[in-house]
């Protein structure tokens, strides 16, 4: 389903898993099908069934409440809520009354979509309760494992880290290590130029190289002489001249000649990281601004010495390795040596993507194609 | 308020204009001026998304001006869509709706182009809001079908009465809406990680979502003989997706609250 989420082996997975549930249901219903068909409609079963009705709308309009609560209570505290031992009770009576919903009524057994459609949030919500927290413990503590969840991990430029810490702060290692090779940050470009004068006028500029603006009569014009990554200051005999100097962090800037209606012409220098000090003569103040466009951590995954995937991690395009995955999530904003990877365990991800397959299968069968291609089934 | 005094704000404008007149023409019953207006006011919709499209550089969905000013320009052909293939009447009132969102577009949100963000630089989001946009629209198409249920009124001829054609819109507009929330929810999985974080937004369109899968299970249970509950469902669940819409800015009257921007 994504590219770049689930790798290509959970892909296949899922696919062959479809098939065979398909290929199993469509047997079920062909077997059962008489046999349900001459089943009595007994008075008991169909006070059951208008129970079981009554109780699943009941549970949808608890539902919806709790999740109007939970958007008023901010995501911290709704995933607490939401995790809770009573709504744990909850979730677990949702389950049983939809599968013994697919049990008791045979629309759903028998009509493709709507079978898709129950079992599908049947499946997400197992594959939930498996990547739940919850879930978590108690695998750890039936198969006596001690599995990294969701934590986060810091790695320097060019070192080779395996230790991820958790959101409680515990460090859990890795059973192989992440190097990372290069972290690089791509702006839009070119940046803005913003210039605001002290009558409380703004200009908004494209600093592009060799750009000249008027800013009307009284301020003269500018021109963007030069953009800096690396910009510092060196002594050149015993004047400072501006240098594209890469030994350093980055110091994005630009150096602009303003000239003032009077004439006279000065060369000032904006840095997009540190705002400029203010002159007292100066009736114009600068800043320079680039939106990020991505930023990039080039990794590789090393075990036993030996570096067996390189992948460039990027927003939306995470790594899959090893029953994790590991996500861009932030960087070293002052000299941009070190990147922020999430680490999430893939559990239960795989169970909750197909169950998303047969739950969109399932509705647009029922809703959509069903009408237009579809026999028309079993009809009660 | 943010209006607008460039040629794109001016041709929403006219585009909004357009479709009132429709709506008031429709009403004293010229309905092919009205229709023709409807259309005229569609085209000029077509032309600023055109145009804002290739002056933003990415598909027009980003922020809730664009959202707007795409739902504004969908409601046209949605409509006929309705009319023609599903027998679901109405086009006066989509009329209408089109002239209510084209508003917000025009007035209130500041359509100062904006970079995407990493986060949205997904082959996702296309889809996602796409997907979310036509479902409202046909929902939203329910909710007007719900209250003329209510108010009795039975409308033209070889169209389905207003209670069967709530449940055929929301028939259309829920398969939308499911892979919406799912398409939402892979998303969230591959930009941080996590397939749900019970955020506000998320619980918002959950909640919408379920208030929808309660008027199915209702109108099984009881089919025509509850009319009006089902119809009240229906409207229920056109303020709960406007709810969900607006949240990041409504929150903002609940203060103390956090939720991330569209
Ligand atoms: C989140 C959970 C659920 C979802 C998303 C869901 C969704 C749906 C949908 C979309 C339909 C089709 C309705 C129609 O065609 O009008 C349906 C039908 C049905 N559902 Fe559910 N359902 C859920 C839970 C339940 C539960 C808990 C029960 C237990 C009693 C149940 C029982 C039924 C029955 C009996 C039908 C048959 C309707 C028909 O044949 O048209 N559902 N469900």
């Amino acid at each position: 389903m994504t590219s770049t989420a689930i790798s290509y082996d959970a892909k296949n997975r899922i696919v062959l898993a479809n098939v065979i549930i398909f290929v199993i249901m469509r047997y079920v219903c062909r077997r059962f099908q008489g046999y349900i068909r001459i089943m009595p409609e007994a008075g008991l079963k169909n006070s059951l069934r208008r129970a079981a009705l009554w109780a699943g709308l009941i549970l949808v309009l608890l539902l919806i409440v709790f999740s109007i609560y939970g958007a008023f209570i901010g995501a911290e505290s709704a995933t607490r809520f939401f995790n809770s031992l009573p709504l744990s009770v909850y979730w677990i009576a949702f389950a049983i009354l939809l599968i013994s919903a697919i049990a008791i009524f045979k629309r759903l057994l028998c009509w493709r979509g709507l079978f898709l459609i129950h079992l599908g949030c049947i499946i997400i919500f197992s594959g939930g309760t498996i990547g739940s927290q919850a879930g978590f413990s108690l695998q750890d503590k039936l198969f006596k494992t001690d599995t990294i969840r969701a934590g986060q991990m810091i790695i320097n430029e060019g070192a080779t880290d395996r230790a991820v810490e958790m959101e409680n702060g515990a460090i859990k290692m890795l059973p192989f290590g992440i190097k990372l090779a290069d972290f690089r940050i791509d702006y839009y470009e070119p940046g803005q130029l913003i210039i605001r004068t002290t009558r409380g006028e703004g200009f908004k500029i494209p600093a592009k190289e060799g750009q000249k603006y008027e800013l009307g009569a009284d301020y003269g014009s500018v021109e963007i002489v030069r953009r800096f990554e690396y910009f510092k200051l060196a002594r050149e005999g015993n004047k400072l001249v501006a240098i594209e100097d890469t030994g350093g962090g980055p110091n994005p800037a630009i150096e602009l000649l303003l000239k003032k209606p009077d004439g006279s012409e000065t060369t000032r220098y904006v840095f997009e990281r540190f705002g400029g000090h203010v002159r007292p003569d100066d009736n114009l103040q600068f800043s320079y601004h680039r939106a990020v466009k991505d930023f990039i951590s080039d990794v590789e995954v090393v075990k036993n010495n030996k570096v067996v995937i390189r992948k460039s991690i990027e927003v939306n395009k995470p790594l899959h390795y090893g029953g994790h995955l590991f996500y861009q999530q932030d960087y070293d904003h002052e000299t941009e040596r070190y990147s922020v990877l999430s680490v999430t365990s893939d559990k239960g991800l795989g169970i909750v993507f197909l169950g998303y397959i047969l739950l969109c299968a399932g509705v647009f069968w029922h809703f959509w194609l069903r009408h237009i291609f579809g026999d028309r089934e079993i009809e009660d | 308020m943010a209006i607008k005094y460039t040629i794109q704000g001016l041709l929403i404008y006219v585009a909004m204009a357009e479709y009132l007149l429709a709506f008031v023409v429709m009403l004293s019953r010229r309905h092919k001026a009205g229709r023709d207006l409807f259309f005229t006011g569609f085209l000029l919709g077509c032309v600023v998304l055109a145009y804002r499209w290739l002056h933003v550089g990415h598909i027009p969905m980003q922020n809730l001006f664009e959202v707007f000013l795409c739902l504004g320009v969908l409601v046209y052909p949605i409509s006929i869509f309705c009319r023609r293939v599903l027998r679901v009447g109405g086009v006066t009132a989509d009329m209408l709706i089109g002239a209510i969102v084209l508003f917000p577009a025009g007035f209130f949100f500041s359509a100062e182009p904006q970079h995407l963000p990493p986060a949205l630089q997904s082959w996702l989001f296309g889809p996602h809001v796409l997907v979310y946009m036509l479902s409202y629209i046909l929902m939203a198409k329910a909710a007007v079908q719900a209250a003329i249920q209510l108010t009795g009124k039975n409308l033209e001829g070889n169209l389905l009465s207003p209670e069967d054609a709530t449940y055929r819109m929301v028939c259309a507009g829920f398969p939308l809406l499911t892979l919406g929330l799912v398409l939402g929810s892979v998303w969230g999985q591959n930009a941080w990680g996590d397939w749900w974080g019970w955020d506000p937004k998320e619980l918002w369109s959950l909640a919408s979502w379920l208030v929808y899968v309660g008027y199915l299970h209702f109108r099984y249970m009881f089919g025509k003989r509850l009319a009006r509950l089902n119809s009240t469902w229906a409207i229920l669940g056109l303020v709960v997706i406007i709810i969900t819409l607006l949240w990041v800015n409504l929150s903002k009257l609940f203060p103390g609250l956090h939720s991330y921007a569209m």
